[in-house]
């Protein structure tokens, strides 16, 4: 067996010297990029209530689309990573396609939000949203297409309000919270969440984000930007990078309320594929979600298991599911370039493939 | 050889310093003010700038990264001599990554909200400072007109106490995944001991020692003792923080200061408030789409009477009016029938 490491000293040094020259060098790129935009799509509010606006948003062609599509995303960080970037938009790309599309965006919830509850937000905020493009558009029902745990929310809503959903796609969207892999939902078993909301309230935006990074410590909070300084000489790739950043650091605090129910009845107990699961005065059974349903997971998802996702089509009462394995993260499925060829022209086609 | 060694660490570290310097001079310049939410006190609201906050982690990340780095160089990387065949190199050489893993999450974790080492360190002098932590001793019995304070005192630091119990199982399970990441990255490099599979570079090394330590990790993070002491420390500093808040509104009672408590009760009373008004405004919109609907019918009706009276009229040139007019569902209703549904439908829109 050879040497497995045959790096010699001169060659170490070299190799650190570059880094070293590529990081003082980066400076120079730095100092001129300051904060990166992001959700450039051109759009228009037509709903708002407290914090939540429902944005319709402006593609460069008339839709051709019969029903519009209203995007749901989930309550921890933000919409807009559906459309972070010109060319890495799922919004965009919806739009390019010639669908309707509207999104929600939850806003920043503070000290008045704290109450809020899961009825409040699903069959308050999201009912009178969806009320609000029904009636624009003179529908009954529209397309829905949850995202994460906003996909969670959309099935819950369809369940509650089958009339006002047409067709149904889930993005990497968990069904059973209790899968063997799913870390998070490992770390949160023994908890006592009554405690942790009693105490904090609603839940700081940065305790959700030191969750998210202790997931893979070492590739989140230092590969990552080892990585970066490869790219510090590369204006655009190092926007690119720091959009990416924003998105991620920009989060929402949790109102208290709604993760004590979330945490407890979806993560602690899986009511949602157990059946007994109840929001407000509604109970929620995914057998009455009969509407045509696109489930779209991503194979390498670290926060969503494939197993989360997949376990919709046992639970679902419709008999027209179609399921597509993207092959990637539960972020690139929105950014990477294979997402751009992949997802949107499928939510399309099948939209179209049901008459939307 | 040693002599070379030598004068690389030397160079190293004077480079890897001046870079350091000149990054951290930068940052300052930036923000003139550190990030950490507790720096400016114990409360959570004290955000960095978005920019600030993305250099000061990124650049965390990099100086660990640069002690790995300077770790690894002078492990003894480059002997002439195979390290692999001694277990005696080799052990020394892997010894050198033993703290960059708990280096970065105890970075991960001091730079949170969830680090409460360095707030609990802040709280305990403010309390001091305001001569209400005396260091009571947590078995002694109280008594007197602090009696309620001391018993105070002493479920925090044993909630206190509770918490470094656990905090040290926690740090205990780390070391474990150190211990299994190091065993990993000595079984990943025997892969590597074949002609064009040999790892050539430091990054090449780093991504492979990563890959080693998130495998021992995510094992770890999935074991039931993980979830068992990962719920108790949050369990643990969830207990500490609410004393802390129980205390900190003692004060404020005292000097007639709001608390928190009771913002909280007064917006769950309006919250409910919020909820009952949407539920009263959709019932009312539900009456007044029920008259909607209510008018539309009679509307209709009345446009079958005047089509009915219009083709009676033309009908009465031929033949006399007869006694029954459709309703345009088939069915027959006499002019009292109509009267009466008119009459009814106006009642109940009053």
């Amino acid at each position: 067996m050879l040497n497995p490491l045959p790096i010699d000293p001169q060659q170490a040094f070299n190799e650190i010297a570059t880094f070293q020259r590529k990081l003082a060098a980066g400076l120079q790129t730095l100092r001129g990029l300051g904060e990166q935009d992001y959700a450039n799509t051109p759009r228009e509010a037509i709903y708002r209530e407290d914090k939540l606006t429902v944005w319709h948003m402006k593609g460069n062609h008339k839709p051709t689309a019969k029903v519009p599509t209203l995007i749901v995303y989930a309550l921890v960080n933000t919409v807009w990573m559906t459309d972070l970037q010109e060319d890495r938009s799922l919004v965009r790309n919806l739009l390019e396609q010639g669908e309707d599309v509207y999104l929600i965006d939850w806003g920043y919830p503070d000290g008045a939000d704290r109450w809020l509850t899961l009825d409040d937000y699903l069959n308050g905020y999201l009912d009178r949203a969806i009320d609000a493009i029904c009636k624009r558009h003179d529908l009954d029902a529209i397309n829905l297409l949850g995202i994460c745990q906003g996909g969670t929310f959309s099935l819950c809503y369809t369940a509650m309000h089958p009339e006002k959903v047409k067709n149904l796609v889930t993005m990497v969207t968990p069904v059973d919270f209790r899968t063997s892999d799913n870390m998070l939902s490992h770390w949160v078993q023994n908890m006592d969440v009554d405690l942790f909301v009693d105490t904090l309230g609603n839940i700081p935006a940065e305790l959700m984000n030191w969750v998210y990074l202790m997931l893979k410590p070492l590739r989140l909070n230092q590969q990552k930007y080892v990585s970066m300084v490869d790219i510090l000489d590369n204006p655009a790739e190092l926007k690119n990078f720091l959009r990416m950043e924003r998105w991620i650091f920009d989060s929402p605090d949790q109102a208290g309320e709604a993760f004590r129910e979330f945490i407890k009845e979806f993560f602690q107990q899986n009511k949602l594929i157990k059946g007994d699961l109840q929001i407000g005065k509604q109970p929620v059974d995914l057998g009455m979600i009969t509407q045509p349903v696109f489930n779209i997971y991503a194979t390498q998802d670290h926060l969503v298991p494939p197993d989360a996702s997949r376990a919709l089509q046992k639970h679902v009462g419709t008999t027209d599911y179609t399921e597509l394995a993207f092959k990637g993260g539960h972020i690139g499925i929105y950014v990477s370039g294979r997402a751009q060829r992949e997802v949107a022209p499928a939510i399309h086609q099948w939209l179209r493939q049901r008459g939307a | 050889m040693p002599d070379q060694a030598n004068e690389f660490m030397k160079d190293y570290q004077a480079f890897a310093q001046q870079s350091w310097e000149t990054w951290m001079r930068y940052l300052q310049q930036q923000s003139g003010q550190p990030s950490n939410p507790f720096a400016a006190g114990f409360g959570m609201g004290a955000a960095a700038m978005p920019q600030d906050d993305l250099l000061t982690r990124s650049l965390a990340s990099l100086k660990t990264y640069g002690n790995w780095l300077q770790q690894a160089a002078g492990a003894g990387l480059g002997q002439t001599t195979n390290p692999w065949q001694q277990p005696a190199a080799m052990q020394s050489f892997l010894a050198a990554f033993n703290q960059p893993f708990t280096q970065t999450v105890a970075g991960i974790d001091s730079a949170s909200a969830f680090g409460l080492d360095h707030q609990w360190q802040t709280w305990l002098q403010a309390m001091q400072q305001a001569g209400m932590a005396g260091g009571m001793p947590n078995q002694m019995a109280a008594f007197g007109i602090t009696r309620e304070m001391q018993l105070d005192q002493q479920a925090l630091a044993t909630a206190m106490q509770n918490y470094a119990q656990i905090n040290a199982r926690y740090q205990g399970l780390l070391q474990k995944v150190n211990a299994e990441g190091i065993a990993r990255l000595q079984q990943l490099l025997s892969q590597h001991g074949e002609p064009g599979k040999q790892v050539e570079s430091l990054k090449a090394l780093y991504d492979l020692w990563v890959d080693a330590m998130e495998e021992a990790y995510a094992e770890m993070a999935l074991s039931q003792e993980f979830r068992e002491v990962f719920g108790a420390l949050v369990n643990a500093q969830m207990q500490v923080r609410k004393l802390q808040q129980q205390q900190t509104e003692q004060m404020c009672r005292e000097l007639g200061i709001p608390t928190r408590s009771e913002v909280d009760s007064l917006g769950k009373r309006v919250q409910q408030l919020r909820r009952e008004l949407k539920e009263a405004q959709a019932r009312g919109q539900g009456e007044t789409a029920a008259d909607d609907s209510l008018v539309d019918t009679l509307q209709a009706e009345i446009a079958t009477l005047k089509r009915e009276l219009a083709a009676s009229k033309t009908t009465a040139k031929v033949r006399p009016i007869e006694s029954k007019a459709g309703n345009g569902n088939g069915k027959t209703v006499t002019p009292s029938q109509r009267t009466k549904a008119t009459r009814s439908a106006a009642g109940k829109r009053k």
